[in-house]
């Protein structure tokens, strides 16, 4: 952090927060909100003699509460600058009346009670998110008397309690009685791959933490007694096993089972715990000084603020999703945006650090160049059909329409920062969009090849290029059959999928249309998928009203790996197929040929 | 607002009730045969 501070060619704003983030790959504007410091940071030379005088305690964020601090404060040890800086809804000091001790303490008069927040502008080309991530709180383990009982800490707790910058400076102690605790249990997935309460991902870090814990307790403390109560220990990376297995040569027992309950002993504020030891199948019990919840992690809590001004996604638990999980792990979907470290997903330091320096050099690639390539599937606005309506614009799951409703200023397409999805085209009521590849033209035609013969025979599939295609071609690869009446045509995405080709189809004769795409949460265009869906249930409406069976347009989603749903869902529309009459195609190709006319 | 509402399969034709909130998009599938094609059936006035 010291070294980043003072690198001639990175400016470090702490204390600050973003407004606003507008602009495209390689040209990002940036509005930032620095705090009012109170304190002038260049002139404070972190003397302390300020914080010696102010008579406001209040807990200490950054130790959870463990300790306290000032109204006048640094963070924390390491924080940059080295300056102290005042919580203005603490401090008493507005009014010199009331206090102002600080400002009268400091010979360098660094004490500013005017100070205001200040807005500054930034252009960069690239952004990397490394917003972190939170603990999990696990109050709603009441079984395990968190808040209840004193001697029941969390891991983060304990860091804290036994890191060298902690409230004992390292030494170790239970809360009760301030004595080094002679035992210690850890209970470990203490929120974590659990359906019904926390979260039922993994977290990663939780397994090598608490190995990590009793190897420095037995380190110190040679005769404390460690015990760690687990469903399965994963320490699958570099080092790891060895590191588990050094653990257990010094003594520390490692138990199969999770605790069901905890109990705590007036009198000497023992904990005893009881646990199902699945390794003998026995009930057991046991007494220990001092219990750690091994927490998993979760989201920031404000990670959402940094979603929204990025227009990012986020997986089912939460944490910001990548374009590809495999192929582009570091990228965010919208260009020129790199993810490093729990924003993305839990990770210790190894693999945070990695994809810190892959988003580095990711960002290196774009601010290296004066041009950069972006796929050519884009959309092209026709200014003669545009309205200004804006539906396009608001539908972009990226923001690369400008339109100016108010001037009719027709829509403006940001290339840079279009992804090609074709939600936009697919939502026009004006016909005023056209993309580049995947034209209506192209799919139209495809539409005309595969229905020209035997259309009664034919389930036409609209499938998405990253998971319903994908997932047909994988059916194809691992051998699998599938009924030989579905004809598939590909789009970006589900969200590119007209009215218009789904109408198509069926006045062509098509007997049953499928449109089938990502899972909402897979969406590769963020929420592009979602507009497939409304425009679905909006032409089952409008089917129904025309006439014609809703039931003949059908809906699916299906990622690249669920072969068994593709080959399910064919067999199934195969099914429906032979149920559709060639009377009931005809009439309607009458209805749809009457409403064009 | 979320309200118990009345969704049809339009693959199995199966007739459930679930929560509903008006405006939201989310994958619904049918209890029966898992299918995605899940119909919200409009109370008629």
């Amino acid at each position: 952090m010291m070294d980043v501070g003072r690198h001639p060619r990175i400016k470090l704003l702490t204390y600050s927060e973003i407004e606003e983030i507008s602009g495209y790959i390689g040209n990002f504007r940036i509005k930032i909100r620095r705090k009012a410091r109170y304190v002038d940071e260049n002139e404070c030379t972190a003397c302390d003699e300020c914080v010696e005088v102010c008579p406001v305690i209040v807990p200490k964020e950054h130790q959870m509460g463990l300790a306290s601090r000032k109204a006048i404060y640094i963070p924390f040890p390491q924080a940059v600058p080295s300056a102290h800086l005042i919580d203005i809804e603490a401090c008493l000091g507005f009014d010199p009346i009331a206090c102002s001790k600080c400002a009268e303490k400091c010979d360098k008069n660094c004490i500013n009670y005017d100070d205001k927040d200040k807005i500054i502008e930034f252009d960069v080309g690239s952004i990397i998110v490394a917003t972190g991530m939170d603990v999990y709180d696990p109050t709603e383990f009441d079984e395990y008397g968190y808040t209840r009982f004193e001697n029941v800490l969390t891991s983060m707790e304990f860091e804290i309690l036994t890191g060298p910058g902690g409230v004992t400076k390292g030494e170790l102690i239970r809360p009760t009685d301030r004595k080094v605790p002679k035992s210690i249990g850890f209970i470990q997935c203490v929120g974590s791959r659990c359906e019904k309460r926390g979260n039922p991902y993994c977290s990663n870090v939780c397994c090598m933490n608490t190995i990590k814990d009793t190897l420095l307790l037995k380190e110190y403390y040679h005769d404390i007694e460690c015990k760690v109560f687990y469903v399965d220990i994963r320490a699958s990376g570099k080092g790891f096993e060895d590191f588990y297995r050094r653990s257990k040569g010094l003594g520390v027992k490692y138990i199969r089972g999770i605790p069901g309950d905890i109990r705590e002993d007036p009198k000497t504020k023992n904990l005893i715990l009881t646990v199902e030891n699945t390794s003998k199948g026995s009930i057991e019990e046991h007494e220990l000084e001092m219990i750690v919840l091994s927490v998993g992690l979760v989201p920031r809590y404000d990670s959402d603020v940094i979603q929204k001004l990025l227009t990012l996604s986020t997986t089912s638990d939460g944490f910001l999703m990548e374009v590809h999980p495999k192929l582009t792990p570091i990228d965010a979907p919208t260009s020129g945006v790199f993810f490093a470290g729990c924003c993305e997903a839990p990770k210790d330091i190894k693999d945070s650090v990695t994809q810190a320096s892959g988003a580095a050099a990711r960002a290196l690639t774009i601010l290296s160049q004066d041009k950069v390539k972006i796929e050519a599937v884009t959309s092209i606005i026709d200014e003669d059909k545009c309205t200004s309506c804006g539906i396009c614009a608001d539908v972009c799951p990226y923001g690369a329409i400008i339109v100016d409703k108010k001037a009719k200023i027709p829509a403006k397409v940001i290339e840079a920062a279009c992804k090609g999805c074709g939600t936009c085209a697919a939502e026009c009521k004006f016909d005023a969009i056209r993309m580049r590849h995947f034209s209506d033209e192209q799919i139209m035609a495809q539409l005309e090849a595969i229905l020209e013969e035997n259309p009664e025979e034919k389930i036409v599939v609209f499938a998405c290029n990253w998971c319903s295609y994908p997932g047909a071609d994988l059916v194809g690869i691992s051998r699998m059959q599938y009924p030989v009446s579905p004809r598939i045509v590909r789009t970006m995405c589900s969200g590119r999928v007209d009215e218009k080709f789904i109408l198509h189809a069926f006045e062509l004769g098509a007997p049953i249309v499928l449109v089938t795409g990502c899972h909402p949460v897979d969406c590769h265009y963020i929420d592009a998928q979602q507009w497939a869906q409304r425009r679905v249930e909006r032409l089952w409406d409008k089917l129904e009203r025309k006439g014609i069976r809703p039931e003949r347009l059908q809906l699916e989603w299906i990622s690249a790996s669920e072969v068994g749903k593709f080959v399910k869902t064919m067999e199934e529309l195969e099914e429906m197929r032979k149920k559709v009459t060639r009377e009931e195609i005809e009439e309607t190709k009458r209805i749809l040929s009457k409403i064009k006319k | 607002m979320i309200e118990e509402a009345d969704f049809k399969c339009l693959r199995c034709g199966h007739e459930f009730k679930a929560p509903y909130e008006k405006g939201k998009i989310e994958e619904r599938f049918c209890p029966k045969c898992r299918s995605n094609s899940v119909r919200h059936i409009k109370k008629k006035l």
